[in-house]
């Protein structure tokens, strides 16, 4: 029997994203970054009434670096019976933004279920929402040094990258002066520091 | 590293600014150890007196970085990792991610009829599995404790069924990228047809503990009412979205491995509240039972239950020995993986929780590019911010376990 696969590609691919459109789950728009507010406050009117899901893609090698995905349904709001759901239509929006400058406009006004996915793509990937009033990190920690889901990220975080422990100190994380949760020893320190300096103007008062 | 932090990142706070003290509020942190929370969540309350003025969960307590490790493993061993996700509900996202592999590989009318029939029991005995663990601790939350022990007693058997199939209790990765991990063992049938005789029974008890008990009927009636234009507006789906009476089902609305073709029903209720939250799950279970009662018919035909394409399916361990292409086949699923051409695919199934979803995007390598999850629980969570102030901190206990979020999934 021959096999469905189709022979490697060479390199990697700088946007997977426009190579198949046989994909039948969602029916596919790319949109500018200017343009994004106005599409979505256009999808929005048009009767997609529940953001799906926000998520986000790195392509590093591409310009612009980022997709930020969306994925929207058209969801009626009274809707007591099988039939009258049918199969709601469904939407992928995707939205390049650029590597140097990662902003895009928040949507949390149009669907107040952005916020939290928002955060995620900001906390994870460093792309800044304008319009969200309340971005902060949402799954790492506050201190946290870097965007993890980024391609160039390390899989066991920067700090044990930049210190290779020595065989024998495997199990010793003082011997390779790399703390275990992986926050660089700087990042730590500048905690301590201001956490000292909150203490002593605090005692001022 | 110089690239890894954002370029235009704002300062972060070291300590957030989550709620402000003005009057008489008082600020209180509820969890991450407290046991009504269900796992690591934390909410941060402003209270006056024992209302909540305002409710910030915090959450990020239990993230693991599964969507960055998938990114690492072969497409079959990321099922490993993904399975961890919902840790309730393995096989909901073991199939779903199977599903949108597939999607990719052009290979979703290919699954044999028998895996496909398999992957449905392996997704309803799940979602009773999940609900028993739900319901037992709703009861708990509430002071209601025998119905736990007989949840635990029937998710008993229900994991024995998993762990036959697929050799573990709770992560038993038994359906894979183009069907399931073999076929079925000797004697499941029989503890299958136990398990479908004893379920009636089981599920009156459950219903006689807890339906008409005027305590819990007090404790849940008109808590957390969800109207179901907020509801579509928060992204809520699954039994939550259901109780505030829209009808959507992924198993209906974008049916998958052939679910058009079984007979239930979807219930839904219209108050919205934590009452009909818990009536529209229990009403589920008895739809999940009757599917199994189709399912159990069908299992009698024999079929194969992994496609025929030896560059996605390992070829059975016993036709190594003869055959030299079997042993190549083998030896390059074993050592690299199989690849998936380039693209980006969408594919749900509906979970305990809600729609599950998988967008994943491949660069034609043996290694999926990204793996994106929409977490049906983190966004039934994220509602709650906007239903608890108002309401007493006992209800939000109750609201909680009413959304019934698995913090493996919110955290991932």
């Amino acid at each position: 029997m021959p096999s469905t696969q189709t022979p490697s590609i060479t390199g990697l691919a700088t946007d997977p994203t426009s190579l198949r459109t046989d994909v039948g789950d969602a029916e596919v728009s790319r949109v500018d970054l200017a343009a994004l507010r106005a599409t979505m406050t256009e999808l929005h009117a048009s009767g997609y009434s529940m953001l799906l899901d926000l998520g986000a893609v790195d392509y590093p090698e591409r310009t612009p670096r980022f997709d930020v995905v969306y994925h929207l349904l058209a969801m009626p709001s009274s809707a007591s019976t099988v039939a009258e759901v049918g199969t709601p239509k469904r939407v992928r929006v995707l939205c390049g933004v650029d590597g140097a400058n990662p902003v895009c406009p928040s949507v949390m006004d149009i669907w107040p279920s952005a916020d939290w996915a928002e955060r995620e793509v900001f906390d994870l990937f460093g792309i800044t929402f304008t319009g969200h009033d309340d971005l902060r990190r949402i799954q790492m920690p506050y201190d946290w040094e870097g965007h993890p889901l980024r391609k160039d990220y390390p899989l066991r975080g920067p700090a044990r990258e930049r210190a290779p422990r020595p065989a024998f100190a495997l199990k010793s994380n003082v011997v390779a002066g790399t703390p275990p949760s992986g926050r660089t020893l700087e990042a730590l320190q500048a905690q301590v520091k201001a956490a000292r300096e909150r203490a002593a103007r605090e005692s001022e008062k | 590293m110089s690239t890894t932090a954002g370029p235009t990142t704002p300062p972060e706070p070291m300590t957030p600014e989550i709620v402000s003290r003005e009057g008489n509020s008082m600020v209180l942190s509820m969890g991450p150890q407290h046991p009504s929370t269900h796992g690591v969540l934390q909410i941060m309350l402003e209270i006056e007196g024992e209302t909540v003025v305002k409710a910030e969960p915090e959450i990020g307590y239990l993230h693991t970085g599964i969507e960055k490790s998938a990114e690492n493993l072969f497409w079959t061993q990321a099922q490993t990792v993904i399975e961890r996700m919902d840790y309730l509900a393995p096989e909901s996202n073991a199939l779903c991610y199977a599903l949108a592999a597939e999607r990719l590989l052009g290979i979703e009318g290919k699954i044999p009829e028998r895996a496909q029939t398999i992957r449905v029991l392996f997704s309803e005995l799940t979602r009773l599995a999940s609900h028993c663990v739900w319901l037992g601790t709703h009861g708990i939350d509430l002071g209601a404790i025998s119905a736990f022990f007989y949840c635990f007693d029937l998710r008993e058997n229900l994991l024995d069924l998993q762990e036959a199939a697929g050799g573990a209790r709770m992560h038993p990765n038994y359906v894979r990228i183009g069907g399931v991990n073999g076929d079925l063992p000797q004697g499941f049938i029989d503890r299958f047809d136990a398990l479908l005789e004893k379920f009636p029974g089981r599920m009156r008890d459950l219903r006689g503990l807890l339906q008409a008990n005027p305590i819990f009927q007090d404790r849940t009636i008109d808590v957390g009412i969800l109207t179901p234009e907020e509801a579509v507006r928060w992204n809520v789906t699954g039994p939550a979205l259901r109780a505030s009476g829209i009808a959507y089902d992924v198993r209906r609305a974008f049916p998958y491995c052939g679910f058009e073709t079984y007979e239930f029903e979807v219930p839904t209720r219209t108050e919205g509240d934590a009452y009909a939250r818990f009536l529209v799950r229990l009403d589920e279970m008895e739809e999940s039972y009757k599917i199994l009662k189709q399912v159990r018919k069908r299992l009698d035909t024999p079929g194969a239950v992994m496609i025929d394409d030896p560059k996605i399916a390992a070829p059975p361990k016993e036709t190594i020995a003869l055959s030299m292409e079997a042993l190549i086949h083998h030896f390059k699923i074993v050592s690299e993986g199989f690849r998936i051409p380039p693209g980006d695919a969408y594919a749900s199934v509906e979970s305990p929780r809600g729609e599950l979803g998988y967008y994943i995007v491949s660069d034609g390598g043996n290694r999926p590019y990204r793996i994106r999850t929409r977490p049906p629980s983190l966004y039934n969570l994220q509602v709650l911010k906007h239903i608890a102030p108002g309401n007493l901190i006992a209800d939000l206990v109750v609201m909680i376990g009413s959304l019934d979020p698995v913090f493996g999934e919110v955290d991932r």
